[in-house]
Protein backbone atom coordinates (compact mmCIF):
# COMPACT_ATOMS: atom_id res chain seq x y z
CA UNK A 1 0.00 0.00 0.00
CA UNK A 2 0.90 3.60 -0.53
CA UNK A 3 2.19 5.80 2.01
CA UNK A 4 0.03 7.96 3.05
CA UNK A 5 -0.68 11.47 1.20
CA UNK A 6 0.43 15.10 2.62
CA UNK A 7 -0.82 18.32 0.41
CA UNK A 8 2.09 20.10 1.65
CA UNK A 9 2.05 23.73 3.52
CA UNK A 10 2.40 25.75 0.35
CA UNK A 11 0.37 23.78 -1.73
CA UNK A 12 -3.56 24.61 -3.00
CA UNK A 13 -5.63 22.05 -4.81
CA UNK A 14 -8.49 23.17 -6.22
CA UNK A 15 -10.68 20.52 -7.15
CA UNK A 16 -11.44 17.55 -5.30
CA UNK A 17 -9.59 15.25 -3.74
CA UNK A 18 -10.43 11.63 -3.23
CA UNK A 19 -9.31 7.94 -2.92
CA UNK A 20 -7.07 5.60 -1.02
CA UNK A 21 -5.31 5.91 1.97
CA UNK A 22 -4.80 8.47 4.54
CA UNK A 23 -3.73 12.31 3.99
CA UNK A 24 -2.58 14.93 6.03
CA UNK A 25 -3.84 18.67 4.97
CA UNK A 26 -1.22 21.11 5.94
CA UNK A 27 -2.33 23.35 2.75
CA UNK A 28 -4.87 24.85 1.41
CA UNK A 29 -7.90 22.47 -0.54
CA UNK A 30 -10.92 24.24 -2.55
CA UNK A 31 -13.23 21.22 -3.26
CA UNK A 32 -14.14 18.23 -1.19
CA UNK A 33 -11.78 15.68 0.02
CA UNK A 34 -13.13 11.93 0.34
CA UNK A 35 -10.80 9.25 1.23
CA UNK A 36 -10.90 5.74 2.76
CA UNK A 37 -8.41 6.38 5.66
CA UNK A 38 -8.31 8.76 7.91
CA UNK A 39 -7.39 12.49 7.64
CA UNK A 40 -5.62 15.01 9.44
CA UNK A 41 -5.82 18.82 8.86
CA UNK A 42 -2.95 20.53 10.26
CA UNK A 43 -3.06 23.70 12.14
CA UNK A 44 -2.27 25.85 9.04
CA UNK A 45 -4.51 23.49 6.86
CA UNK A 46 -7.66 24.59 5.31
CA UNK A 47 -10.52 23.09 3.95
CA UNK A 48 -13.47 25.09 1.99
CA UNK A 49 -15.19 21.88 0.99
CA UNK A 50 -16.48 18.59 2.80
CA UNK A 51 -14.50 16.17 4.27
CA UNK A 52 -15.23 12.55 4.66
CA UNK A 53 -13.29 9.60 5.92
CA UNK A 54 -12.99 7.03 8.61
CA UNK A 55 -10.94 9.30 11.55
CA UNK A 56 -10.82 12.98 11.20
CA UNK A 57 -8.70 15.37 13.01
CA UNK A 58 -9.10 18.75 13.17
CA UNK A 59 -6.60 21.31 13.25
CA UNK A 60 -7.37 23.89 11.23
CA UNK A 61 -9.85 25.74 9.26
CA UNK A 62 -13.13 24.16 7.78
CA UNK A 63 -16.36 25.31 5.92
CA UNK A 64 -17.82 22.09 4.96
CA UNK A 65 -19.13 19.21 6.68
CA UNK A 66 -17.30 16.62 8.37
CA UNK A 67 -18.41 12.93 8.47
CA UNK A 68 -16.27 10.62 10.21
CA UNK A 69 -17.29 6.64 9.65
CA UNK A 70 -15.98 6.49 13.34
CA UNK A 71 -14.68 9.76 14.69
CA UNK A 72 -14.29 13.06 14.17
CA UNK A 73 -12.37 15.31 16.51
CA UNK A 74 -11.91 18.78 16.82
CA UNK A 75 -8.19 20.10 18.09
CA UNK A 76 -7.94 23.24 20.01
CA UNK A 77 -7.47 25.80 17.20
CA UNK A 78 -10.18 24.45 15.13
CA UNK A 79 -12.73 26.45 13.45
CA UNK A 80 -14.72 24.67 11.42
CA UNK A 81 -18.62 26.25 10.00
CA UNK A 82 -20.09 23.69 9.01
CA UNK A 83 -22.07 19.94 10.26
CA UNK A 84 -20.26 17.32 12.10
CA UNK A 85 -21.02 13.77 12.18
CA UNK A 86 -19.59 10.34 13.38
CA UNK A 87 -20.60 7.44 16.04
CA UNK A 88 -17.74 9.53 17.70
CA UNK A 89 -17.17 13.23 17.97
CA UNK A 90 -14.77 15.22 20.04
CA UNK A 91 -15.12 19.24 20.65
CA UNK A 92 -11.57 20.26 22.22
CA UNK A 93 -11.58 23.31 24.31
CA UNK A 94 -10.29 25.96 22.46
CA UNK A 95 -11.86 24.57 19.06
CA UNK A 96 -14.57 26.50 17.62
CA UNK A 97 -17.31 25.08 15.53
CA UNK A 98 -20.51 26.82 14.22
CA UNK A 99 -22.73 24.25 13.29
CA UNK A 100 -24.80 20.88 14.26
CA UNK A 101 -22.36 18.41 15.67
CA UNK A 102 -24.70 14.84 15.89
CA UNK A 103 -23.43 11.48 16.65
CA UNK A 104 -24.97 8.49 14.86
CA UNK A 105 -27.94 7.11 16.08
CA UNK A 106 -29.15 10.46 17.87
CA UNK A 107 -31.97 12.07 15.91
CA UNK A 108 -31.61 15.23 14.19
CA UNK A 109 -32.47 18.41 15.78
CA UNK A 110 -36.14 19.70 14.96
CA UNK A 111 -35.21 22.92 13.26
CA UNK A 112 -32.22 21.97 12.56
CA UNK A 113 -32.32 22.22 9.10
CA UNK A 114 -32.67 25.92 8.69
CA UNK A 115 -30.24 27.78 9.65
CA UNK A 116 -27.97 24.14 9.02
CA UNK A 117 -28.93 24.61 5.26
CA UNK A 118 -28.42 28.19 5.26
CA UNK A 119 -24.67 27.49 6.36
CA UNK A 120 -23.90 25.42 2.99
CA UNK A 121 -25.78 27.09 0.73
CA UNK A 122 -22.59 29.58 -0.77
CA UNK A 123 -20.21 26.62 -0.63
CA UNK A 124 -18.99 26.61 -3.70
CA UNK A 125 -19.23 24.15 -6.31
CA UNK A 126 -15.87 22.57 -6.49
CA UNK A 127 -13.28 24.38 -8.92
CA UNK A 128 -13.17 21.87 -11.35
CA UNK A 129 -16.07 19.80 -10.95
CA UNK A 130 -16.36 17.20 -13.21
CA UNK A 131 -13.15 14.92 -13.70
CA UNK A 132 -11.93 16.34 -16.93
CA UNK A 133 -8.61 14.64 -18.02
CA UNK A 134 -7.44 17.35 -19.81
CA UNK A 135 -7.05 20.74 -19.51
CA UNK A 136 -7.87 22.52 -22.95
CA UNK A 137 -4.37 24.51 -24.50
CA UNK A 138 -4.64 27.96 -23.64
CA UNK A 139 -3.36 30.67 -25.29
CA UNK A 140 0.71 30.32 -24.62
CA UNK A 141 1.41 32.07 -21.65
CA UNK A 142 4.72 33.53 -20.52
CA UNK A 143 5.76 30.32 -18.90
CA UNK A 144 7.32 32.04 -15.35
CA UNK A 145 5.84 29.76 -12.88
CA UNK A 146 6.90 31.73 -9.97
CA UNK A 147 4.83 34.36 -10.17
CA UNK A 148 1.95 34.31 -7.88
CA UNK A 149 -0.23 34.29 -11.16
CA UNK A 150 0.37 30.77 -11.51
CA UNK A 151 -2.42 30.30 -9.08
CA UNK A 152 -4.99 32.55 -10.78
CA UNK A 153 -7.88 30.95 -11.30
CA UNK A 154 -9.05 28.99 -14.26
CA UNK A 155 -11.34 30.28 -16.86
CA UNK A 156 -13.05 27.46 -16.12
CA UNK A 157 -13.40 27.80 -12.65
CA UNK A 158 -15.58 30.59 -13.03
CA UNK A 159 -18.36 30.24 -15.47
CA UNK A 160 -20.03 33.59 -15.74
CA UNK A 161 -20.52 35.56 -18.71
CA UNK A 162 -16.71 35.96 -19.32
CA UNK A 163 -15.32 39.42 -18.70
CA UNK A 164 -13.48 40.57 -21.65
CA UNK A 165 -10.21 39.26 -22.31
CA UNK A 166 -7.94 42.06 -21.83
CA UNK A 167 -9.62 42.31 -17.91
CA UNK A 168 -8.07 39.09 -17.42
CA UNK A 169 -4.85 40.27 -17.64
CA UNK A 170 -5.34 42.74 -15.02
CA UNK A 171 -3.45 41.78 -12.24
CA UNK A 172 -6.93 42.19 -10.00
CA UNK A 173 -8.86 40.31 -11.99
CA UNK A 174 -6.31 37.56 -11.88
CA UNK A 175 -5.79 37.52 -8.16
CA UNK A 176 -9.20 37.09 -7.38
CA UNK A 177 -9.97 33.56 -6.13
CA UNK A 178 -12.60 31.55 -8.26
CA UNK A 179 -15.75 32.52 -6.45
CA UNK A 180 -16.78 34.52 -3.57
CA UNK A 181 -17.52 32.35 -1.40
CA UNK A 182 -17.51 33.55 2.24
CA UNK A 183 -18.48 36.50 2.53
CA UNK A 184 -15.94 38.65 3.01
CA UNK A 185 -14.78 39.14 6.63
CA UNK A 186 -16.66 42.20 8.17
CA UNK A 187 -20.00 41.52 10.39
CA UNK A 188 -18.64 39.15 12.91
CA UNK A 189 -15.02 41.04 12.49
CA UNK A 190 -14.56 42.68 15.59
CA UNK A 191 -16.30 40.45 17.87
CA UNK A 192 -13.73 37.77 16.90
CA UNK A 193 -10.92 40.13 17.31
CA UNK A 194 -12.30 40.38 20.74
CA UNK A 195 -12.31 36.95 21.20
CA UNK A 196 -9.03 36.68 20.22
CA UNK A 197 -7.97 39.23 22.55
CA UNK A 198 -9.62 37.60 25.63
CA UNK B 1 -28.34 21.00 44.72
CA UNK B 2 -30.94 18.55 43.62
CA UNK B 3 -30.13 14.95 44.62
CA UNK B 4 -30.14 11.69 43.09
CA UNK B 5 -33.37 10.12 43.57
CA UNK B 6 -35.10 13.76 43.84
CA UNK B 7 -37.81 14.47 40.54
CA UNK B 8 -38.82 18.01 40.00
CA UNK B 9 -41.34 19.60 37.99
CA UNK B 10 -40.69 23.00 37.83
CA UNK B 11 -38.70 25.92 37.23
CA UNK B 12 -35.07 26.07 39.22
CA UNK B 13 -33.87 30.07 39.54
CA UNK B 14 -32.00 31.99 42.02
CA UNK B 15 -28.27 33.49 42.44
CA UNK B 16 -25.36 30.81 42.99
CA UNK B 17 -24.67 27.64 41.20
CA UNK B 18 -26.44 24.26 41.38
CA UNK B 19 -25.74 20.81 41.03
CA UNK B 20 -28.50 18.45 39.67
CA UNK B 21 -27.86 14.57 39.89
CA UNK B 22 -32.22 13.84 39.73
CA UNK B 23 -34.76 14.91 37.50
CA UNK B 24 -35.99 18.24 36.52
CA UNK B 25 -38.78 18.83 34.28
CA UNK B 26 -38.27 22.78 33.90
CA UNK B 27 -36.09 25.31 32.59
CA UNK B 28 -32.71 26.07 35.16
CA UNK B 29 -31.94 29.88 35.79
CA UNK B 30 -29.29 30.76 37.50
CA UNK B 31 -26.41 33.34 38.03
CA UNK B 32 -23.73 30.52 38.84
CA UNK B 33 -22.46 27.56 37.64
CA UNK B 34 -24.82 24.63 36.48
CA UNK B 35 -23.91 20.85 36.80
CA UNK B 36 -25.72 18.03 35.38
CA UNK B 37 -24.66 15.07 37.13
CA UNK B 38 -23.89 11.85 35.54
CA UNK B 39 -27.31 10.35 36.88
CA UNK B 40 -29.48 13.88 36.44
CA UNK B 41 -32.40 13.80 33.70
CA UNK B 42 -33.42 17.53 32.63
CA UNK B 43 -36.04 18.46 30.31
CA UNK B 44 -35.93 22.13 29.97
CA UNK B 45 -33.83 24.79 28.70
CA UNK B 46 -30.51 25.73 31.25
CA UNK B 47 -29.29 29.40 30.85
CA UNK B 48 -26.39 29.75 33.33
CA UNK B 49 -22.99 31.15 33.59
CA UNK B 50 -21.00 28.06 33.03
CA UNK B 51 -22.79 24.69 32.22
CA UNK B 52 -21.53 21.15 32.60
CA UNK B 53 -23.15 18.50 31.23
CA UNK B 54 -22.56 14.27 32.56
CA UNK B 55 -26.27 13.47 32.42
CA UNK B 56 -29.09 13.57 30.17
CA UNK B 57 -30.11 17.04 29.05
CA UNK B 58 -32.97 18.15 26.16
CA UNK B 59 -33.17 21.37 26.31
CA UNK B 60 -31.09 24.73 24.89
CA UNK B 61 -28.35 25.78 26.69
CA UNK B 62 -27.32 29.12 27.61
CA UNK B 63 -24.37 30.35 29.09
CA UNK B 64 -22.23 33.62 29.31
CA UNK B 65 -19.43 31.08 30.20
CA UNK B 66 -17.92 27.35 29.06
CA UNK B 67 -20.45 24.98 27.84
CA UNK B 68 -19.31 21.41 28.49
CA UNK B 69 -20.47 18.31 27.55
CA UNK B 70 -18.83 14.85 29.42
CA UNK B 71 -18.17 11.67 28.11
CA UNK B 72 -21.37 10.06 28.88
CA UNK B 73 -23.66 12.56 28.86
CA UNK B 74 -26.39 13.01 25.97
CA UNK B 75 -27.60 16.21 24.93
CA UNK B 76 -30.20 17.80 22.21
CA UNK B 77 -30.97 21.01 21.91
CA UNK B 78 -28.86 24.14 21.16
CA UNK B 79 -25.75 25.30 22.93
CA UNK B 80 -25.07 29.03 23.15
CA UNK B 81 -22.30 29.33 24.96
CA UNK B 82 -18.43 31.41 24.56
CA UNK B 83 -16.88 28.32 24.34
CA UNK B 84 -18.45 24.70 23.68
CA UNK B 85 -16.52 21.30 23.99
CA UNK B 86 -17.51 18.03 23.79
CA UNK B 87 -15.81 15.16 24.93
CA UNK B 88 -15.95 11.68 22.81
CA UNK B 89 -18.35 9.15 24.17
CA UNK B 90 -21.04 11.76 24.54
CA UNK B 91 -24.19 11.00 22.29
CA UNK B 92 -25.12 14.55 21.42
CA UNK B 93 -27.57 16.25 18.31
CA UNK B 94 -26.48 19.44 19.10
CA UNK B 95 -26.68 22.91 17.00
CA UNK B 96 -23.52 25.14 18.04
CA UNK B 97 -24.29 28.57 17.75
CA UNK B 98 -20.55 29.86 18.17
CA UNK B 99 -19.66 33.72 16.94
CA UNK B 100 -17.29 32.63 14.66
CA UNK B 101 -15.98 33.77 11.20
CA UNK B 102 -13.41 32.25 8.88
CA UNK B 103 -11.08 33.98 7.42
CA UNK B 104 -10.94 31.48 4.16
CA UNK B 105 -10.86 35.05 1.69
CA UNK B 106 -7.11 35.49 2.05
CA UNK B 107 -4.86 34.51 -0.45
CA UNK B 108 -3.06 31.60 -0.83
CA UNK B 109 -0.10 31.84 1.71
CA UNK B 110 3.06 32.15 0.06
CA UNK B 111 6.58 31.96 1.69
CA UNK C 1 10.25 15.67 3.21
CA UNK C 2 8.89 15.89 -0.09
CA UNK C 3 5.77 19.41 0.83
CA UNK C 4 3.51 17.41 -0.75
CA UNK C 5 2.66 13.75 -1.56
CA UNK C 6 -0.08 12.41 -3.80
CA UNK C 7 -0.02 8.56 -3.07
CA UNK C 8 -0.89 5.75 -4.70
CA UNK C 9 -5.05 5.42 -4.90
CA UNK C 10 -5.29 9.04 -4.39
CA UNK C 11 -6.28 11.46 -6.89
CA UNK C 12 -7.22 15.26 -7.52
CA UNK C 13 -9.17 16.37 -9.68
CA UNK C 14 -8.42 19.64 -10.18
CA UNK C 15 -5.07 21.86 -10.04
CA UNK C 16 -2.64 21.56 -7.37
CA UNK C 17 -0.44 25.10 -6.82
CA UNK C 18 2.80 24.70 -4.61
CA UNK C 19 6.12 26.38 -3.74
CA UNK C 20 7.26 23.09 -2.18
CA UNK C 21 8.42 20.14 -3.37
CA UNK C 22 5.93 17.38 -5.33
CA UNK C 23 5.16 13.57 -5.59
CA UNK C 24 2.90 11.76 -7.42
CA UNK C 25 2.64 8.51 -6.68
CA UNK C 26 -1.61 8.49 -7.47
CA UNK C 27 -3.34 10.70 -10.18
CA UNK C 28 -3.39 14.28 -10.52
CA UNK C 29 -6.36 15.75 -13.06
CA UNK C 30 -5.98 18.98 -13.34
CA UNK C 31 -2.26 21.43 -13.61
CA UNK C 32 0.74 20.93 -11.55
CA UNK C 33 2.28 24.01 -10.52
CA UNK C 34 5.74 24.33 -7.89
CA UNK C 35 8.52 26.57 -7.81
CA UNK C 36 10.05 23.17 -6.43
CA UNK C 37 11.11 19.70 -7.94
CA UNK C 38 8.21 17.17 -8.98
CA UNK C 39 8.24 13.97 -8.87
CA UNK C 40 6.23 11.61 -10.81
CA UNK C 41 6.89 8.39 -9.35
CA UNK C 42 5.91 4.77 -11.40
CA UNK C 43 2.43 4.56 -9.87
CA UNK C 44 1.85 8.57 -10.78
CA UNK C 45 0.19 9.79 -13.50
CA UNK C 46 -0.40 13.56 -14.42
CA UNK C 47 -3.00 14.42 -17.12
CA UNK C 48 -2.35 17.77 -17.57
CA UNK C 49 0.55 20.45 -18.01
CA UNK C 50 3.35 20.07 -15.27
CA UNK C 51 5.54 22.92 -14.47
CA UNK C 52 8.41 22.88 -11.84
CA UNK C 53 12.19 23.81 -11.13
CA UNK C 54 12.78 20.20 -12.16
CA UNK C 55 10.48 17.93 -13.50
CA UNK C 56 10.94 13.77 -12.86
CA UNK C 57 8.91 11.61 -14.51
CA UNK C 58 8.43 7.60 -14.13
CA UNK C 59 5.21 7.49 -14.53
CA UNK C 60 2.67 9.06 -16.69
CA UNK C 61 2.28 12.56 -18.36
CA UNK C 62 0.27 13.61 -20.49
CA UNK C 63 0.29 17.41 -20.94
CA UNK C 64 2.96 20.15 -21.45
CA UNK C 65 6.01 19.73 -19.49
CA UNK C 66 8.03 23.09 -18.31
CA UNK C 67 10.87 23.41 -15.94
CA UNK C 68 13.43 26.01 -14.63
CA UNK C 69 16.22 23.18 -14.37
CA UNK C 70 16.19 19.98 -15.77
CA UNK C 71 13.20 17.05 -17.06
CA UNK C 72 14.32 13.88 -16.85
CA UNK C 73 12.23 11.09 -18.53
CA UNK C 74 12.77 7.88 -16.20
CA UNK C 75 12.73 4.32 -17.87
CA UNK C 76 9.36 3.56 -17.70
CA UNK C 77 8.03 6.66 -18.00
CA UNK C 78 6.23 7.88 -20.60
CA UNK C 79 5.48 11.59 -21.68
CA UNK C 80 3.11 12.79 -24.35
CA UNK C 81 3.35 16.81 -24.55
CA UNK C 82 5.77 19.21 -24.89
CA UNK C 83 8.78 19.72 -23.23
CA UNK C 84 10.52 22.68 -22.39
CA UNK C 85 13.91 22.89 -20.42
CA UNK C 86 17.62 23.60 -20.97
CA UNK C 87 18.07 19.94 -20.05
CA UNK C 88 16.40 16.73 -20.73
CA UNK C 89 17.07 13.33 -20.42
CA UNK C 90 15.18 10.11 -21.74
CA UNK C 91 16.34 6.51 -20.17
CA UNK C 92 16.31 3.80 -22.06
CA UNK C 93 12.69 2.21 -21.81
CA UNK C 94 10.84 5.71 -21.36
CA UNK C 95 8.35 6.98 -23.69
CA UNK C 96 8.09 10.30 -25.62
CA UNK C 97 5.90 11.66 -27.70
CA UNK C 98 6.13 15.74 -28.20
CA UNK C 99 8.14 18.41 -28.72
CA UNK C 100 11.10 19.17 -27.62
CA UNK C 101 11.70 23.10 -26.38
CA UNK C 102 15.58 23.58 -25.11
CA UNK C 103 15.97 27.37 -25.83
CA UNK C 104 17.25 28.88 -22.88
Amino acid sequence: MSPGSVIGRGAVVRGNVRGEGSLEILGRVEGDVNVSGDVVLGESGVVRGNVSGVELSIAGTVQGDLRGSQSVLLERGARVVGDLSAPRIGVAQGALVRGTVRTDGEPALAGAARRGAQLHAPRPAPAAAPPKPFVVKEAPKPLVSEEPEAEAPKPEAKHEPKPEKEKESSPRERERPPAPVVPALGKGAKAKKKRREA
Amino acid sequence: MLGAGTRVTGRVTGDGSVRLDGSLKGDVQITGAAEIGAGATVEGNVHAEAVEVSGSLIGDVSASGPIAVRSGALVRGELKGAEVSIEPGSRVSVRIDTELELDLGAAPRRR
Amino acid sequence: MAGTVIGEGLSIEGDLTSDEEVVVHGTVRGKLTTSDAVTVGGTGSVQADVSGSSVSIAGQVTGDVTAQERIDLQAGGRLVGDVKASRFTIADGASFKGNVDMEM
